[in-house]
């Protein structure tokens, strides 16, 4: 501490100290903690907390995995079924991103002149521009009964009546492998950009075919960038709230969505802090599953 | 979707198209039964939405760049058994989702108010735009932190210390130093801060109590009822991005050229014999894109003409757009009051009956068949 003083002079110290330790400890933990703490006790209006009837109490999570008191069935069956179906989706919409982004990026990294590749580039970059809801609500506009899709489909003569998309989650599904495809892409196409070709080559000439070349050279290579775009997707897509509202059937109800209706609507903060917890326990833990099966550290997670 | 900002029916649709108008981005209009959509320079939600975002942006840039810089600066002085934990904590705010970090400041805060007592502290903990500035910066201070990081691993620390050799205070070092060679790095992360905190929703959305900021207008919006004045908002977006991308192209190959011509000039006025001098060529040279914006053009123009044919644009044709509908409306009005006198005088029960009437009424599938146009 002495020797950073030093180097750094008083006045400078002094300052990044202060900045430091209000970011990390004042916005970053205290408030995490104190959630987790909230997210233990019981609902109380606000003339009753830090009174005697101020416990440590589980019932918040009691109630998100057997229901409340007066409900029937042994498990909670709405909540539970909310957040393994959101969980569940999102896992989906990663793969679907994955399966999808990563021709798209060996094409940008390898195939594809310098010209193409800006073009490219430039393409995929502009819509992201525009607030993440408007886009949203364009992919809607697309899909909607009377929209651009359907039109066209029954104008070509393969449908008689329009498809109901938003019903089917198409469209949810659509919307969300959309929404962060520059996350899956970007670190694909960094990764695979320090391939070096000749390995590709040299495998062709060995007489390998295109998908083994793929599964034991170029897969192993971005296993980086694999994993940081799977966390990101993941991470975002399990918490977004914009693009499940815009996109929602009556089918589909999302766990940020619970969240909020606890949080805003019952004003029940306790209880909307210990989903919170949950949502965030299972980021994480899938961040680590990911970081411990691919062997990355996390530095090389995020971009 | 742009084009369905210029289409004057109610719901965003490129077909059916109604009349080509500029009416969204105006005064909107009142709907038949009452309800008023705005366009866009009537919507004082959306001036008000804009001018608290705008606030906020400025505000989280002012923290979330002093914060980045000095744990970049941090990081790159501290030993290395500390250095991976102080990354990770650093780096941990960006993996946490969006609505958590939202919560957790309004809960603190919260909490933070209620013993404060009254005063400022209680007045500050239940503001808005306090807790969504704070809320953003944990999250948006890691962008910066990551960009000065980057910024900082190709610096040179000699001359830092040479210069405290020269008889610099440190204080000098850092003010003509490094803020001095970390300036894009500074410029390039508060228009990053500014435009993240512009859009961000998760965060905001449960950390604005009452206040409103565009992306919740505009979410608001979405809910409750969908109408082309967000098309014409996106539209403007849409616009202004694109604006804004071509003049820094256009600035930047400007920027290039000059250089190379200067060089190039050097470069003659050193070598002076005629073989090696370049003519420059005076032929034109077509950039590809140009058939992209011919392509463009040919659409705009089809489009036109179309429009002009079938006479679809300018006030009479929205005011027979008008009528057609009112008067589509007040046949189902009719049809709605014949069902529920028919009712009224065969079932007579009350009670038990008032489901069934309902049901019949709104049972009927051609009641609401071309209202609004879109199937639910």
């Amino acid at each position: 501490m002495n020797s950073f003083f030093k180097k750094n002079g008083s006045l400078i110290s002094t300052v990044f100290l202060i900045a430091i330790t209000f970011w990390l400890v004042f916005l970053i933990l205290i408030p995490q903690l104190y959630m987790l703490d909230l997210s233990f006790r019981p609902n109380l209006p606000p003339l009753l907390r830090g009174g005697p009837d101020d416990v440590y109490t589980l019932t918040h999570y009691k109630h998100f995995v057997f229901g409340s008191e007066t409900s029937k069935d042994t498990y909670n069956y709405v909540d539970i079924g909310v957040f393994v179906d959101t969980i569940g989706t999102a896992i989906l919409v990663t793969i679907i991103n994955l399966c999808f982004c990563y021709p798209i990026a060996f094409y940008i990294a390898k195939l594809a002149t310098p010209n193409a590749t800006r073009l490219l580039i430039l393409a995929l970059i502009i819509p992201f521009w525009i607030n993440e809801l408007l886009r949203s609500f364009a992919i809607r506009i697309l899909f909607a009964g009377e929209g651009v899709i359907n039109n066209l489909l029954i104008e070509l003569g393969l449908l008689d009546v329009a498809v109901n998309f938003i019903a089917l989650d198409v469209a949810l599904y659509t919307g969300l492998t959309y929404a962060y495809i520059l996350l899956m892409i970007f670190p694909l196409y960094n990764a695979l950009e320090t391939l070096d070709t000749n390995q590709l080559e040299a495998a062709k000439d060995l007489g390998s075919s295109t998908i083994r070349t793929h599964w034991r050279i170029v897969i192993p290579h971005a296993k980086a960038g694999i994993a940081s775009g799977s966390t990101m997707v993941f991470m975002l897509t399990a918490g977004a709230l914009a693009t499940p509202v815009v996109l929602s059937s009556p089918n589909t109800f999302w766990f940020t969505q619970l969240i909020y209706q606890w949080f805003n609507m019952n004003d029940n903060w306790s209880r909307g802090s210990a989903y919170s917890i949950i949502l965030l326990v299972v980021s994480v833990a899938f961040v680590l599953l990911m970081m411990r099966l691919f062997k990355v550290t996390i530095g090389e997670v995020v971009r | 979707m742009s084009v369905t900002a210029f289409n004057s029916a109610e719901f965003p649709s490129i077909t059916p198209w109604e009349c080509f108008s500029f009416r969204w981005f105006n005064e909107g209009k009142i709907a038949y039964d009452g309800q008023r959509l705005a366009g866009l320079a009537a919507d004082r939600d959306l001036h008000v939405g804009f001018v608290t975002s705008l606030f906020i942006a400025l505000g989280v840039v002012t923290l979330s760049v002093p914060i980045g810089m000095s744990a970049a600066i941090v990081l790159t002085q501290v030993h290395s058994k500390l250095r991976t934990l102080f990354y990770s904590m650093s780096i941990m705010p960006v993996l946490f989702p969006g609505v958590v970090i939202g919560i957790s400041t309004v809960v603190l805060w919260d909490r933070i108010a209620t013993l404060g007592g009254e005063g400022i502290i209680s007045e500050l903990g239940r503001n808005g735009i306090f807790l969504t500035i704070l809320g953003q910066t944990c999250f948006i201070s890691t962008y910066c932190f990551l960009i000065f990081v980057a910024r900082l691993q190709r610096f040179d620390t000699t001359q830092e210390e040479a210069a405290l050799d020269l008889g610099a205070s440190q204080t000098q070092v850092f003010m003509k130093i490094l803020i001095p060679y970390l300036m894009p790095a500074i410029g390039s992360s508060a228009v990053i801060a500014f435009l993240a905190s512009f859009e961000n929703y998760n965060t905001t959305v449960f950390s604005i109590l009452s206040e409103q900021t565009l992306t919740t207008v505009i979410a608001t919006k979405v809910r409750l009822g969908i109408s082309p004045a967000i098309s014409a908002l996106a539209f403007v977006i849409i616009c202004l991005t694109l604006i804004a991308a071509i003049l820094y192209e256009f600035f930047r190959r400007r920027h290039e050229r000059k250089k190379a011509l200067e060089s190039a000039e050097k470069m003659s006025k050193e070598i002076s014999s005629d073989r090696l001098k370049e003519s420059s060529k005076k032929a034109l040279v077509l950039p590809k894109s140009i058939f992209v914006i011919l392509f463009l053009f040919l659409v705009a123009i089809i489009g036109w003409q179309q429009i002009i044919k079938n006479n679809l644009y300018g006030a009479e044709c929205i005011a027979k757009a008008e009528d057609a509908k009112k008067s589509n409306f007040a046949d189902q009005l009719k049809l709605l009051q014949n069902n529920a006198d028919t009712l009224e005088t065969e079932g007579g029960d009350g009670g038990t009956g008032s489901t069934n009437e309902y049901n019949d009424i709104f049972g009927d599938p051609n009641l609401f068949k071309n209202f609004g146009g879109f199937d639910n």
